[in-house]
Parts: C-alpha cells; structure tokens; sequence
C-alpha cells in the first residue's frame, strides 16, 4: 500500500511535488488521470497509476498531450473529476484543444498540470506555459511549496466546478522533483457516476452538447468565458494561497511566486532583511485577485519581483499599478525588465541575495575572500575534469549512432540526421559521434527529414535520415511519417525502439503490451503500422553494427521513397537489462594495440563507453566491471581483437 | 620521406581530390574504409605520424628513395621506368571461357606463381556487377576468375593489407601504378616497425591510363545495360575513341568523352602508366588485340617469367621498335601532365617546409620530362 | 567522538539578523544543510531520499532538491537537503552554506565545494572514481586520490575518504555504496540518526529479501568511520 492513499487525515509524509500534487488529485475525489511523460511531471501519473483501481481510479500515458488532455476532458463532461498532467512543451501540442476546451466550458473539474523547466535542466528549451493561461483566459495557480502543492491542486478542482471551466496549476522543476513534508487531509470516499448530459438547449452549461463556440456568435460563449475569469479573479481575492510577510511597510517589496518565494525568504533571511524587507507571495498569479495587491502595493514605493522564466506575474501587476496608480500611488519597478533579476536560467537563493544586496546598498560575500583565496590555491593543484553527458554503459543510442556515423562517412555526401526528443537527442554530443544535425520538437525530425526529402529536385545532394524513439513515434512522428510517404519524400527513418519511454523512466506507450497501470493491453506494432503506411521496413539490432551499417548504406541509397529502420535494443537500465550482464568482458592487453598507430585507443577515444577505462601504465583498455552493462559491443568495434566477451552463465 | 599523421592525409589527400581509392590506408586502422570506390575517413585520430599517410601513393612519394631501393639507382627520365627487357607476350592455359583482357599474361603469370608455391596468396580485383572488389585468391584456378580490366578505381590495396594481418608472408599483387606506388610505399617500411617483413613476393603492375569513378559510372551504365549482363569491357587503342561493353548478345560501344567525364581527379596527378615500382608490367599491345606488352622489371620477374616459357604457359615475341616508342611516347606524354598539373597546384617538390608535397624527384630529371 | 560537536558548533559567517526561524535544541544549526553528490546512476538520490525519510521520522521538516533527469545520463548529480526544526526552506542550499557534503564520487567534492564551502564543513566521501568520458577519451585529466583528498583536506574542517562501493562490492552488489556512506554518516554523529528508522525507511523501499543486506551494510559504514575514530585515539 503506498503511503499517497495512507487515510489517516493529519499524518505527514516526506512527499516530492509531484507525489504533493498526485496526492491533491487523490485528495479531491479525482477519477481519471491522464499524460505523457516528460521531466519534471512524469512522477505524477506514475505515482496515481500505481493506486488506480477499476472503477476507483483510471490512469493512462496517452499518445500525446493533446489525446490526453482530451481523455480528462471526457470524464469532466461526464461529470467526473480528472487530472491531466505534461510537461511545458506539452501544453503547446495540447494547445489547440485546451482552446476549445476553454471555451466550450467544463462540468466535472478538471485541472490540467504543466510542469515547466526553468534552466532547461532537462529540456531542450526553456518555454513558458502560463501564457498560455491567459491567452486561453483560463485560471493559474502557482504553488510555492510541497504543502501548497497538494492543497492547491485539490482546491483548484473546487475552482474548476465553480466556474465551469478547466484550471491550470503549474509546478515547475524545483517543485516537481524537490521533497518536503506534507500534512494529509482526507481522502474522499464517495464515488460520483458518470453521465454525459446532453438533452438540454445548445448552450445550457449543465446539460446541453458541450460545444466550443457557435460560428460567428462569439459572445455566445465567449462573454461566459470572460465571466469565469471574473468570477475566479473574485475567489483569488480570500484564497490563503495569496500571503504576505514582513513588516508594515517596507522598504522593499518582493512580489514573487512558485519556488521563487522561498529564493526570496532565504535572501531575506541570510542578509538579515526582515525588518526592512517584506515578501508577497502570489499564488493566484492569472486573473490576478486585484484588491489584495493592491493594498500590498501601498504598503511601500518600491517593488522587486521575483519569477522564473518570463516576467509574467511582473508585466500583470504592472498593468495593474498603471491603472490603479490614483489608489496605490507610484512605484519604482525592479525586476526582469530592469535587469535586476536575469531574464534566462533558473533561479536561486544567490540570484535573489545579488539582488538584494545591488539594491539595498549590501556587501554580502557567500564564500569569505580569505577562504575564496585558499580554494582557489587548494584547487589549482586539483583539476577537477568536466562531466559531460554520455550514454549510459552499454546503451543501445550509442551502438545505433555508431552504425549512423560510420555509414554517413561511408556513403561522404555529406548526409545527416535530423534528431527528435529522447536520450538519443544526445545524438547531438561527442557520445552520439555528432550524427544529429537538427533538433526541435517532439515527432519534428521526421517532419524536417520529409521537407529535405523534397529538396531533392533542386539539387539536394546529401541523403536524408531522421531518427526518433519508439515512445515519439506514435507522439507526433506518425503524421509526419504518413506525410512523407503520401508525397514520396525519399529519406530513411531510424526508429531506435528501446522498448519505452526510456529517458522519463520506462513509461508504457501504446507499442508496449502494458498500459500505464501495469494491465495488459494489445501491443501496437510500430513496423506493421509502417508498412500498413506504404514504406519499407527493417529490423535489426543496433548491437550488431555491421549489419545495421549496412543497411544504412544500402537505404540511403536509394532515391526512391521512405525507408523505415527500426534499431530494437532494450535500453540499458530496463527491467530486463538491467538485472545481468548478457556477457562478461575482457582485454587481452597483449593484444591491444593501445595508442599506437593502427588503434589510436579507438574504445576509449572514440567510442567512450564508460564501461571502458584506459589504463596508462599499462598503456591498454580495460573494462571497468562495476561499471560495464555487458552489451559486447566494444569487443566488435576493436580492431585487434583484444577485446572479447563470454556469455554470462 | 616525410610523414604525417592522418588529418594531414585528410587535408592533403582526400580534401584536395588527390585520393585515387587505391586502398593503401585501409583496413591498417579503424579510421579509413573504402565504400563504393572512395576512401572515408571515419574519425580523425591525432597522431602525429601514420601509416595512413607513410604508404599513401599521393602523400610526399620521394621517386629518388624508391628508385634505389628497388632498382638501386636514382629516378631517371625514361618514361617507361627502369627495367630490364620489353617483350610482346600471351598466356597460354587450357581453360574455356575465361575472359581474358588481351593476351591473359597477367592471368597466366598469377596463376603460376600461385600454383608453384612462388606465392601463398594473390591479391586481386574482382568485380561485383561494375563495382570493384578486391579478392584474396589461394586457390590457382579462382584467378581466371578475376581476369579482365575494371576501369573502376578498385581499393585492391586493403586486400593485400588484410593478407599480411592474415599472418600470409608471401604474397603476390595485380595492380595499377598508383596502387603500385602505394605498395612500394609500404615496402620501404617507413614507420620503421621492428618485425617488418616485405611479403610483396610479387608485383604484376598494369599499364592505366585513367581509370573511372565508380559512383558516377555506375548510373550512367546501368542506365543503359543490365549491369549483370555485362561480360568484359575494353576501350580499343586510338583512333576508336570507344568504350566497347561486351554483352550476352553482342557488343555496345559507348563514346570516349561521355567515360572521360568520369575520371577522378585524382587521375590527372598521375605521372606513372606502365607501373614502374613492379616486378613485371603488363599492358595492351598496339595492334596486335592477342597479345600483351609485358615490361620485366626485375631478377625476380623474370624468373616468373622464364619459368613459364620453359612450361609452355605464355609464349613471347621480341617487341617491334615502333611499338616500344609509341608506348614510350604515351608513358612520357602522361608523366609530362602529371608533374605539371602538380607542378601548377603547388604540390611538386615543395621548398616550405609548411607544404607538403604529393610528389618529390630530383628537378633536373624533372625538367628532362616536361620538356 | 564528541570531539565532533566542536565542529558543529561554529555559527554560519553570514549576518545574523532577527532570524524567521530560530534553531531549538536537536540541529546545531538551523537550517541544516546537506549536499549528498555523486554521478548519474550511482544512487545519490536514493541515499538522499533515505536520509530525508529518516530525519523525517525523527521530526524533522526537511527539504531536499534533487538535479536529475538528463544529468542522469553520466553528469553530475546533486541533492540538497534542507532539515529544520520548524520550516519548510528552499530546495537549493545558498552559496557558502553547506554543513555536511556527502559524496558518492571523489572529484564531485572538489566540482562543488568552491560554491558552497564554509569554515564548519565537513565531507564524507567514497573513494572510487567514475571516469567521466572526457577523461576517458584523454581530454581532460583525473586527479589522483591522494591529490583530491590532499585539496579537500587543506579546505574543510574535517573530511573522511572511505571505500564505500568496495565494501559494497564485497558484500554482493556496488551500488550498495550508497548504503555504505550513510550509515558512515550516522557514524559521524553530526546529525541524529538511528538505525531503526533506517530500517523503517529501508523496509518500505526495497524487497523483504533485501532488507537484512541493507542493515549489514549500513552497519558496515557505522563500522569503517569508528575504526577511523579509533585509529586516531
């Protein structure tokens, strides 16, 4: 039994933001969950799909954000709640539905949860989703802590049904994949039924179709949809979530929201502040509730605000002061726009504590210069050499990538990869071999690879392949694939099927004979549905490198038409994989011919499986046996043979 | 010689379309590979001083320190190399059907020198449809297999570098000159590795001209011909100004210049048509489309050669005059473009130490050539 | 052994004003802060989930932030654990403020001590090194142990280098070198932990099979930091 549907109302369990969040949902009654999985927010739906139950509680991955946003949408017009849950760039591939969404109107409550990435610590941009509140005039909410995590998710459900419509919460990464403690309130035990009501006039909230607009009559939903916001701006006006701290008046006010409120209390806290500066947390950050800022605004002149990614909170509260600028008087406005806070990367304590200290007049020095001076005499001696990312021992990636590059030298027209989202996007890196020459969104290389396809009757001489993951391909690059063989784009599609979503933690996807919750579900099969679509398909083991080389070379040879190669290898750390080497591995070191000419320590200098060591003395490689996966790969790239495998018994 | 490392060879070589394909640093490292006629470099490696570029034919080949070892004299200006006698031959052997090129005495010789133990292996070129693929044969009867001209570019090179990882100690080689230059190269063990071993038992050099690009050929014959249909090419000797393809049925002929345009660029530095590093050289005969100009080289050569006349296995005439000088004018008209297309791309005897040079000879012989 | 609370009862450099939080009794300081680093795959954030849990159970209000994700894939990772009497704070540690820095890795001391040393820190370290690729690939150099413990040692109040994923390779499985380190840093006494909670929240998180390893293990890093201590009296 896990500790998310411990009943005892008052308990406290040490719970990371997401599990705050899946918690909240469980807290509020929820019915459905739905996603797909993406670093911070994975750890949500995993966490709920592991205490659904039939008729209790059904959680799915979707193919994507938008089938999934629409999969919670379902249960909300049934009169169920649900909760629907991406990562930021997810609420861009959910986005044309979540318009019509907003505007059609919502019964059972509905929260959708984007987790965004500030500092891109594990994305590859750092996009925002709150806009998207505003442009779609759906309400946000922002929580700042673990505990406001959980009891904000469950209240916006409350929200939800009062205003008919769905409600955005947005965690970011320093939530999502932070811990705290969180004190449970009670689980609900009565269980609403699903009923679809649709007898009703065209435009009856409650009982009529659910429709997103009536063409040409904007106000007929439009003007409702304006009053939800109201209507929330009202409620935002008493929520505890909205809080300030610090004396009466102070000399600065830190307007800040998310985990940037406690970045603010710490600063505030290690410079000693509290008597000069104050800190309004903003939970509610669209529509924002006015007359509690306002009266916040009055208690001094000048402002800093604090927020990560773009100033979203600090351009609503300017628009507010300008207008209410009679009430609350002027103010002096710091913050992204001034510069004092960066307008790129995350946040932290220190950022706040420069801040703080340019404004203030402070000298704060976080390392004392003598004990500065000291690391850097100590470290000088000590190099500490950088860490750059590389896939895991024994990866599949770095086997498929290998072929990839080899075979692109081999055919020297020039070719490249167009890359997609996934471990593999490390394609990119010296791990990969530098195969990947595009990357973008989700299902995009395909589409990129499709256009370039198409460039060839002006001249376009370089051979064309994209790669994506078996998790990505019924994402969003199925509709690019079908575009290319309908237009007959010549290019190779390598499918580097690792068996799941591999990079967020192993999530099922419709190609996978489990769903989310661990039921068995009919696999689809991604070379059956290829070759249903008109291309040529292939499989082979990325392990064996010759091969899968030759293919290569041999689709991209071709003129004509799309080839689909499809690398099937478990990834490295799957359950099936991850419990025993398939070989032991061993240096002959006699053999090895090291850095000499004929070798030039390819495993080590090239290749870079961190299974493999270069032992200098010796002047040889060596396995690293703690390290080593036992793939057997390297032992095919040697070329002296030095390196062999033994099938583990 | 001066060597380099293989970004050298890179810049130098393949960057400047100076590689002919010939195979030479293939399959010593993991670095370079040869696929579909051309030579890649998979990755760079960063030593300063490679085999890669010791034994490729186009980096820094000192005519001077090849001459003495093989021949032990300088380079001079003949045009057909050093060499002991020039005769008209043809092979003789009992076997039908074998698609010879002229009068088989390559095919004759290689195949006794396999079958009198003379050589443990012959590395030769075979093809695959038009694609050139290097073969190592043992067996004496699987050389007429690999009988006829290519015109492809072939990497035959790897081959015989793969035979002496192989462990093989006497080995024998069919090449063109570049190849040929490539190899002696290589037998001047210039890395100076301490178990070095020349096991180029035996060089059969083949007169070329220019040969072409695989990649660019291949469309422009499968276009025409079913590729596996085709048994034997031949391009006739001036005036014909004709590719003949010889099919199933009967004989295509294809024009001259549409082939030319084919040429590598490498081709155009090559200043060597009989292959004059070999032991025996081997070329058409004007005139005369049954027999060969076979050039004896060496002591050794024409052992291999006297042993097949005293076992009836190639016949041989005295060469009439005005061949010899017609193959001397067309071996001296090729040397005198390649060194002034090297001379004009800076690539000739380079004084800066921070040049390098493709090729380097004594300038007074040099000059002898050109004018 | 007491020796150590000397270590702990320096006050933070930084300012002190009219603090929100004062520190009551069990936490020499308040906030606490702990930096458990190592490389991706190595286990930290499991050793850092643990502890928290731990410290929870003893009443703890903690806060750990975590980096993982791409770092998973061979980079650096970083947890920062934030325990207090009271209060919930921020889940990264500020510059200059770690208390206790925990490392799977050798060189990740050395990667993250410039930011966050003080004259009160003290490290626990394993002592085997995972070659990031760039070292590998003959890029960059690795530092020697004896190097890396020499630089540590001139800078921190107090640092204990032990061979944690040797001892656990020994009792059947490397990644138990995580194990190893906590129940050295249990040892160290600098913060209050008690086996049993180890086992409550070992319990919960690996199977019933698994969990009598776990304790011997634990037991054996409580072992190798009181050799230390003895050796040294």
């Amino acid at each position: 039994m896990s500790y998310l549907t411990d009943t005892t109302e008052g308990v406290q369990h040490l719970l990371m933001g997401n599990e705050a969040i899946a918690r909240g949902a469980l807290e509020a009654g929820i019915s459905v969950a739905s996603g797909y999985p993406g670093t911070p927010s994975s750890e949500i739906i995993e966490n709920l799909a592991r205490v659904a139950s039939p008729g209790n509680l059904y959680v799915e991955w979707s193919t994507n954000e938008k089938v999934a946003l629409e999969v919670s949408a379902a249960a909300s017009f049934a009169g169920l709640r649900a909760l629907c849950v991406m990562k930021q760039n997810g609420v861009n591939v959910a986005s044309d539905f979540l318009l019509h969404l907003a505007s059609s109107g919502t019964r059972g409550g509905i929260v959708l949860v984007p987790c965004d990435d500030p500092g891109a610590l594990s994305s590859v941009n750092e996009g925002e989703s709150r806009y998207f509140a505003r442009l779609l005039e759906i309400p946000l909410l922002e929580p700042a802590d673990f505990q406001e995590a959980k009891d904000m998710v469950k209240w916006a459900f409350e929200l939800s049904e009062a205003i008919k419509n769905v409600v955005m919460v947005r965690s970011v990464t320093r939530l999502s994949h932070a811990s705290g403690n969180v004190i449970f309130g009670a689980l609900p035990v009565s269980k609403r039924l699903p009923a679809f009501k649709y007898h009703g006039s065209l435009l009856d909230p409650d009982c009529g179709p659910i429709i997103s607009l009536l063409p040409g009559m904007p106000e007929s939903k439009h003007t409702p949809q304006q009053g939800k916001i109201r209507e929330a701006a009202q409620l935002f006006e008493q929520t505890p979530f909205n809080a300030y701290e610090g004396p009466k008046n102070p000399e600065l006010l830190i307007v800040a929201c998310s985990v940037a409120s406690l970045y603010g209390r710490e600063a505030i806290h290690l410079l000693g502040l509290e008597s000069r500066v104050g800190i309004l947390k903003v939970g509610t950050t669209w529509p924002l509730p006015q007359q509690f800022l306002k009266k916040n605004l009055s208690k001094t002149k000048e402002v800093l605000f604090i927020e990560e990614v773009f100033p979203f909170l600090e351009e609503q509260v300017k628009i507010l002061a300008a207008e209410g600028v009679s009430e609350i008087g002027m103010k002096v406005f710091y913050g992204k726009h001034s510069g004092h806070i960066p307008s790129v990367g995350e946040l932290n304590p220190d950022i706040i504590i420069d801040a703080l200290s340019k404004l203030l007049g402070l000298k704060y020095r976080a390392v004392p210069k003598s004990l500065a001076g000291k690391v850097e005499e100590a470290t000088k001696a000590c190099v500490v050499p950088p860490r750059e990312l590389s896939f895991c021992p024994g990866c599949p990636h770095r086997a498929s990538y290998w072929s990839i590059h080899n075979a692109l030298e081999l055919d020297g027209r020039e070719g490249f990869v167009c890359g997609d989202i996934g471990c593999y996007t490390l394609g990119m890196l010296a791990c990969g071999f530098n195969a990947v020459k595009t990357l973008h969104s989700m299902g995009s290389g395909t589409g990129i690879a499709s256009g370039f396809g198409k460039l060839k009757p002006f001249g376009l001489k370089q051979p064309v392949l994209a790669v994506c993951g078996d998790s990505t391909f019924f994402h969003t690059a199925m509709p690019a694939l079908v575009n290319a063989i309908h237009h007959q784009s010549p290019f190779t599609l390598v499918i580097l099927d690792n068996r799941g979503t591999a990079m967020t933690g192993f999530q099922s996807h419709p190609g996978l004979p489990v769903n989310a919750m661990g039921e068995e579900m009919p696999a689809i099969a991604i070379d059956e549905i290829c070759r249903a679509m008109g291309a040529s398909v292939e499989i082979k083991d990325p392990f064996d490198v010759e091969e899968t080389q030759i293919s290569l070379n041999r689709l991209m040879e071709s003129q004509y038409g799309v080839h689909v190669l499809i690398l099937r290898q478990a990834c490295a750390l799957s359950p099936e994989r991850k419990t025993g080497k398939k070989y032991e591995m061993l240096v002959d070191e006699a053999v090895c011919v090291g850095e000499n000419c004929g070798c030039n320590r390819l495993c080590t200098r090239i290749f870079r499986c961190p299974g493999l060591v270069w032992n200098k003395e010796k002047a040889s490689a060596r396995i690293d046996e703690v390290i080593c996966a036992g793939c057997g790969v390297c032992s095919d790239i040697c070329p002296a043979g030095a390196i062999t495998r033994r099938e583990k018994v | 010689m001066r060597i380099f490392g293989s970004n050298e060879m890179a810049a130098d070589v393949i960057q400047r379309g100076l590689c002919v394909g010939c195979g030479a640093c293939v399959d010593i490292c993991p670095y370079f590979r040869s696929y579909r006629g051309r030579t890649a470099m998979l990755f760079p490696c960063t030593l300063p001083k490679g085999k890669c570029h010791a034994f490729c034919p186009r980096a820094e080949v000192d005519l001077d320190e090849l001459s003495l070892q093989f021949f032990g004299l300088s380079y001079g200006d003949n045009p057909l190399g050093t060499y002991i006698s020039v005769k008209a031959a043809r092979g003789i052997y009992p076997v039908q059907n074998a698609s010879f090129q002229a009068g088989g005495t390559v095919s004759v010789l290689a195949w006794l020198a396999l079958k009198n133990r003379h050589i443990e292996v012959a590395v030769l070129t075979d093809r695959e449809g038009l694609l050139p693929v290097p073969r190592l044969v043992t067996d004496p009867d699987d050389v007429f297999s690999c009988a006829s001209s290519k015109y492809t570019a072939a990497p035959t090179l790897s081959a015989f570098n793969k035979a002496v990882r192989e462990g093989y100690k006497r080995i024998g080689v069919v090449a063109t000159p570049c190849q040929v230059i490539g190899l002696a190269q290589r037998r001047l063990n210039p890395m100076a590795e301490s178990d070095f071993m020349d096991c180029a038992s035996l060089v059969i050099g083949l007169f070329c001209t220019w040969a072409v690009d695989f990649r660019s050929f291949e469309p422009y014959i499968s276009g025409r011909f079913a590729v596996e249909g085709i048994k034997k090419m031949d391009i006739p000797p001036p005036p014909a100004q004709v590719m003949e393809v010889y099919l199933e049925k009967g004989k295509a002929e294809l024009p001259l210049n549409d082939i030319r345009g084919f040429i590598p660029a490498g081709c155009s530095y090559c200043w060597d048509m009989t292959a004059e590093f070999s032991d025996l050289s081997v070329g058409a005969l004007e005139g005369r489309p049954d027999m060969n100009t076979l050039i004896i080289r060496t002591e050794r050569g024409q052992q291999l050669v006297w042993q097949a006349l005293k076992h009836g296995y190639l016949q041989v005439e005295e060469l009439p005059v005005e061949n010899l000088e017609h193959l001397a004018e067309a071996a001296k008209n090729k040397k005198k473009r390649g060194l002034m297309k090297l001379k004009e791309d800076g690539l000739f005897n380079t004084d800066d130490p921070a040049e390098h040079a493709c090729l380097r000879m004594m300038p007074e012989v040099a000059e002898k050539i050109i004018t | 052994m007491r020796c150590l609370l000397r270590y702990l009862s320096g006050r933070r450099h930084y300012k002190k004003g009219k603090s929100l939080i004062m520190g009551v009794g069990k936490l020499p300081r308040e906030p606490f802060n702990v930096i458990v680093t190592g490389v991706g795959g190595q286990g930290s954030v499991m050793l850092s989930r643990v502890l928290a849990n731990m410290l929870v159970m003893e009443g703890f209000r903690v806060t750990v932030g975590e980096t993982f994700g791409a770092s998973q894939r061979g980079g650096s990772v970083m947890s920062h654990l934030r325990i207090s009497e009271a209060y919930t704070w921020s889940p990264q540690i500020p510059k200059g403020c770690a208390d206790i820095i925990v490392a799977l890795e050798p060189i990740e001391v050395i990667r993250i001590l410039p930011s966050y040393i003080n004259k009160n820190v003290l490290v626990l370290s394993n002592t085997r090194p995972i070659y990031p690729v760039g070292v590998i690939a003959g890029e960059s150099s690795y530092p020697s142990l004896e190097e890396i413990k020499k630089c540590v040692e001139r800078l921190v109040c107090k640092a204990w280098f032990i061979d944690a994923t040797d001892e656990a390779v020994k009792m059947g499985n490397s990644i138990l070198g995580n194990i190893v380190l906590l129940g050295a840093l249990s040892a160290l006494e600098a913060l209050p932990l008690r086996r049993s909670f180890f086992r409550d929240v070992i319990s919960e998180m690996v199977t019933e099979d698994n969990v009598s390893l776990n304790l011997a293990v634990y037991d054996r890093g409580v072992e190798l930091i009181k050799q230390d201590f003895d050796f040294r009296v």
